[in-house]
């Protein structure tokens, strides 16, 4: 096979033109009860990718039945329309259909996926769990105790682990402060009636909405669904945001895990909101200090140092501010220089502001991936829920490219001085103690708490 | 350049899924498969190497892996940490992994760069050994020391499967170790050893290539060949030999570790990807553990409620295959009793246990599972790539969804009499450590 010229490979190829991004088109409707309905037709698989969002987030939770939400979203598919518990098991692994209730602070976020020639099996069963749950006394009472369960199997993860710790001490007594699950007290005292009056306000049409996508045709998929929900009937019910929290003092914790064979380490604070309007400085400032690979911490932490498997940092965005944090799992003699670089690099964000390289990188990783992240019909309905959780304009993600490109240098510097300053980060390690702690005090003073209580 | 084409399109419905595709071998022995998809304005590029942990030599095990990650450390035209920054500089995704039987290198990135991801895997598989320096062995060796600690030795559970693995097989056995290895044999490998890895598997002909997404596949095989074309040819590694599981009584064995609740993994020899049983044997997995209404969800999660977590797989290997069942206790049970109630509810698949209606929903399932693991054109090009290395033959992702919707009941109850010999099982039970005399 003849080349055409003499291949040179001492410079990489340049780039062809890029095909613009296509978003896939949503046909919107409403129902009279409210139920917001946005469908989009994807013929290349005979799959359909489906989210209904309810208000019904751990945030609309009052504290004593912290947990409510998550076992509420547990509980739907556990016996609803006459049907027991195992029936409704055998309907949906009949249809080969999958069906997931994730619950989060700001809301709930019920997901199916199936192939399309179950289109009205699956709709039949997400009426059923979504209008009729059943909430028998026995069947709450054995997911309480699997959720329990879970619970404490969780705190065997050092990462589960240092994530709940962090956000305790950041947070203390406000909502984020504790898991979206919930925490084992308030779990253990639910009941039947809390979790059906927490379903009868939260599980309602008006302020839900349905997002699909995949092979099916969106006038025939919206009638099918209308027929199933159109005389669902119920108030709206908008989930309060929290209120602020308080910002933390910050300080260096050591969960102290005998035996473990690395310290994983935590640096974070009060982060944003997802609505915040310098989200994308913001994001921008994360992606060169922690959000890619070749991040500043990461480059310094693993390729430079050799230190960890991997370090990064991310915004977690919500309706209210959620935390900024830095992960990492490092050696454990390792702990104590990895908090030091860490904050050296946060405030190198703005004593070094973003060259062009980094700069150039960061927005290409957000707007040259857009075409990815829509790849799918389950990538497509996750970005459209985000944009209707957050109440982002319609034309969020048509725009996104260009506000990123709009961001200067300045923005960032900015974001980074107001959002992440270094001096009020809160330092944790879940670690064993008896390696770490000694080269821990040299970092600062150290309050130690224990990794199975407290 | 020989060629074979692709079976002609099939008629697509919601039983029927199939990808055209073409195939070619470069005249340097590289294999390449091309499957267009111009829905989206983005490549898939996936290069994997017939070359795993089965094929490390005593005393450098986790070598194959250490080696994945110097592969991402430059080569002679691209500098060091360059290959990540030039990916997600074009907006792309990219990533390495290693298995038993197989290393494959891969990025997901706008088709406008497909040159860009072509030149950076020619240049390592053609010009890698200049760029490569005992500073970024030493510096890979600590980040996957820290990896080893992180996945494994700090994780509840994590040592399970390497101690399950030395359990079923005998000294030796390729499938014996783990993939990320051993510490004392990552601190013992050195620059002579990754020259030498590199000489003996990484030429083209012990590889194949496969493009899945936007591009015209006559005019990217022209682009192949320009960047991978020069590149020579090397001897073909000799394939290790990977002897029968033994026939011999089954083995078992106690570990503890750091968790509240004691866990049960059970291993049973089982086909492996290459045999014409494996659907049969990834159905019976679906049957045990996929959906609330599987057998050990049903029995021991919610009937007995002495289980927290039920788990049944199948590895897809190129020889000796692995099916394995685990279930986390709930807190009071003992790891003996989980172990007997998972025993009774594997040997329910056997003999006439099965319902049609049972097997028609798993079959409908995997179909699911199926559809969702080839619905992007990353989860596409491994698929491709996994068949053409490890069966010799791509198309078998078309067949598949065939084989799985042919699986009967009496295949199902067949070969669950056959795989499940609790005479042959390897089981082992991880335990909460016991409290030492410092404990509260």
């Amino acid at each position: 096979m003849s080349t055409a010229g003499a291949l040179d490979r001492t410079r990489p190829p340049l780039s062809e033109e890029l095909r613009p991004l296509e978003l896939p088109l949503f046909h919107r409707f409403r129902l009279d009860n409210g139920l917001k309905l946005l469908v989009a037709e994807n013929p290349k698989l005979p799959e359909v990718s489906l989210r209904l969002i309810l208000e019904a987030g751990a945030a609309a939770e009052q504290p004593e039945l912290g947990g409510v939400a998550e076992l509420t979203g547990r509980l739907l598919s556990e016996g609803a329309a006459g049907r027991s518990a195992l029936e409704m098991a055998a309907w949906l692994d009949r249809l080969g259909a999958a069906f997931g209730a994730s619950v989060g602070y700001d809301v709930a976020n019920l997901s199916m996926h199936f192939l399309s020639d179950v289109s009205d099996g699956a709709l039949d069963y997400l009426r059923a769990v979504v209008r009729e749950p059943a909430f028998e006394e026995e069947e709450v009472a054995r997911v309480r105790q699997e959720r329990l369960d879970e619970i404490e199997r969780h705190l065997d993860e050092p990462a589960v682990l240092a994530d709940l710790r962090l956000i305790r001490a950041i947070y203390g007594d406000h909502p984020y402060g504790r898991p979206a699950g919930g925490e084992p007290e308030t779990v253990a005292s639910l009941g039947a009636a809390g979790v059906a009056g927490f379903h009868a306000e939260r599980y309602v049409p008006d302020g839900a909405v349905l997002i699909a996508c995949g092979a099916l045709d969106a006038r025939a998929f919206s009638d099918a669904v209308a027929l199933r929900f159109d005389d669902w009937t119920g108030a709206g019910a908008r989930s309060e945001l929290p209120s602020p929290a308080s910002a933390s003092a910050g300080g260096l914790i050591l969960v102290d895990r005998e035996h473990s064979a690395q310290a994983e380490i935590r640096v974070g604070r009060i982060g944003m909101e997802y609505a915040a309007p310098d989200f994308f400085p913001a994001t921008l400032a994360n992606a060169i200090l922690g959000g890619l690979f070749n991040s500043r911490i990461n480059m310094n932490l693993r390729e430079d140092k050799g230190w960890t498997y991997g370090a990064r940092s991310s915004f977690r965005f919500r309706r209210g501010a959620g935390p900024f944090v830095v992960s990492a799992a490092v050696e454990s003699a390792a702990a104590a220089g990895a908090f030091r670089e860490i904050l050296a690099e946060i405030q190198s964000l703005v004593k070094r502001p973003p060259d062009d390289g980094e700069l150039r990188l960061a927005k290409n990783a957000l707007t040259l991936s857009l075409p990815r992240q829509f790849e799918t019909p389950s990538l497509v309905t996750r970005k459209v829920a985000t944009q209707q959780i957050y109440e982002l304009p319609e034309d969020y993600w048509e725009t996104y490219a260009d506000r990123v490109e709009a961001v200067t240098p300045e923005e960032i510097v900015d974001a980074a001085t107001s959002r992440i300053p270094s001096e009020s980060m809160t330092l944790l390690a879940v670690a064993s103690g008896a390696e770490v702690r000694p080269m821990l005090e040299e970092v600062g003073d150290v309050s130690v708490e224990n990794a199975e209580s407290g | 350049m020989s060629h074979s084409s692709s079976p002609p399109p099939r008629s697509r419905d919601a039983s029927e899924v199939s990808f055209d595709f073409d195939e070619r071998v470069l005249d340097n022995g590289l294999r390449v498969v091309l499957h267009e998809d111009r829905a989206a304005p983005i490549v898939a590029v996936h290069l994997m190497y017939h070359v795993g942990s089965k094929d490390e030599r005593a005393g450098r095990r986790g070598f194959a892996h250490l080696f994945e990650h110097l592969l991402f450390q430059g080569s002679q035209h691209v500098a060091e940490s360059e290959h990540f920054k030039f990916i997600q500089n074009a907006g792309g995704t990219l990533n390495g992994s290693t298995w038993f039987d197989r290393t494959n290198y891969y990025e997901t990135l706008p088709s406008s760069h497909l040159d860009l991801a072509l030149w950076l895997e020619s240049d390592r598989m053609g010009f890698f050994a200049p760029g490569i320096t005992q500073e970024k062995l030493d510096n890979q060796r600590d980040v996957v020391k820290n990896e080893r600690r992180q996945a494994y030795e700090n994780r509840p559970y994590g040592l399970a499967f390497e101690t399950v693995l030395r359990m079923a097989y005998p000294e030796g056995h390729p499938y014996r170790h783990p993939t990320i290895g051993f510490m004392e044999d990552l601190d013992a490998a050195t620059l002579e050893n990754v020259h030498e890895f590199f000489d003996s598997y990484y030429g083209p002909n012990n590889a194949v290539l496969v493009l899945a997404g936007d591009f015209d596949a006559k005019d990217a095989l022209r682009r192949i060949d320009r960047y991978f074309g020069e590149i020579p040819p090397r001897p073909r590694p000799a394939s290790v030999e990977v002897p029968p599981p033994a026939l011999d009584g089954g083995r078992r064995g106690t570990i503890e570790d750091q968790v509240h609740v004691p866990r049960v993994y059970l291993m049973y020899h089982a086909p492996s990807f290459n045999e014409p049983d494996f659907e049969t044997s990834d159905l019976l997995s679906h049957l045990l553990s996929d959906g609330k209404s599987s057998r050990l969800h049903h029995e021991l999660i919610y009937d007995k409620r002495i289980a927290g977590e039920v788990h049944a797989f199948t590895w897809p290997t190129e020889c000796a295959g692995m099916f394995f069942v685990v279930a986390t206790a709930r807190p009071g049970v003992a790891a003996g009793s989980l172990e007997e109630a998972m025993l009774e509810s594997i040997s329910g698949l056997r003999g006439d246990g099965l319902s049609e209606d049972e097997v028609e929903g798993a079959r409908n399932r995997a179909r699911r599972v199926l559809v969702q693991q080839l619905n992007d054109i990353g989860g596409r090009a491994d698929a491709f790539a996994h068949a053409a290395v490890l069966r010799g033959e791509p198309g078998y992702v078309n067949d598949a969804f065939a084989r799985y919707r042919e699986v009967s009941l009496k295949g199902c109850a067949g070969l669950a009499s056959e795989i499940f010999d609790d005479t042959r099982l390897v089981a082992l039970h991880v335990v909460p450590a016991t409290e030492g005399e410092e404990a509260e």
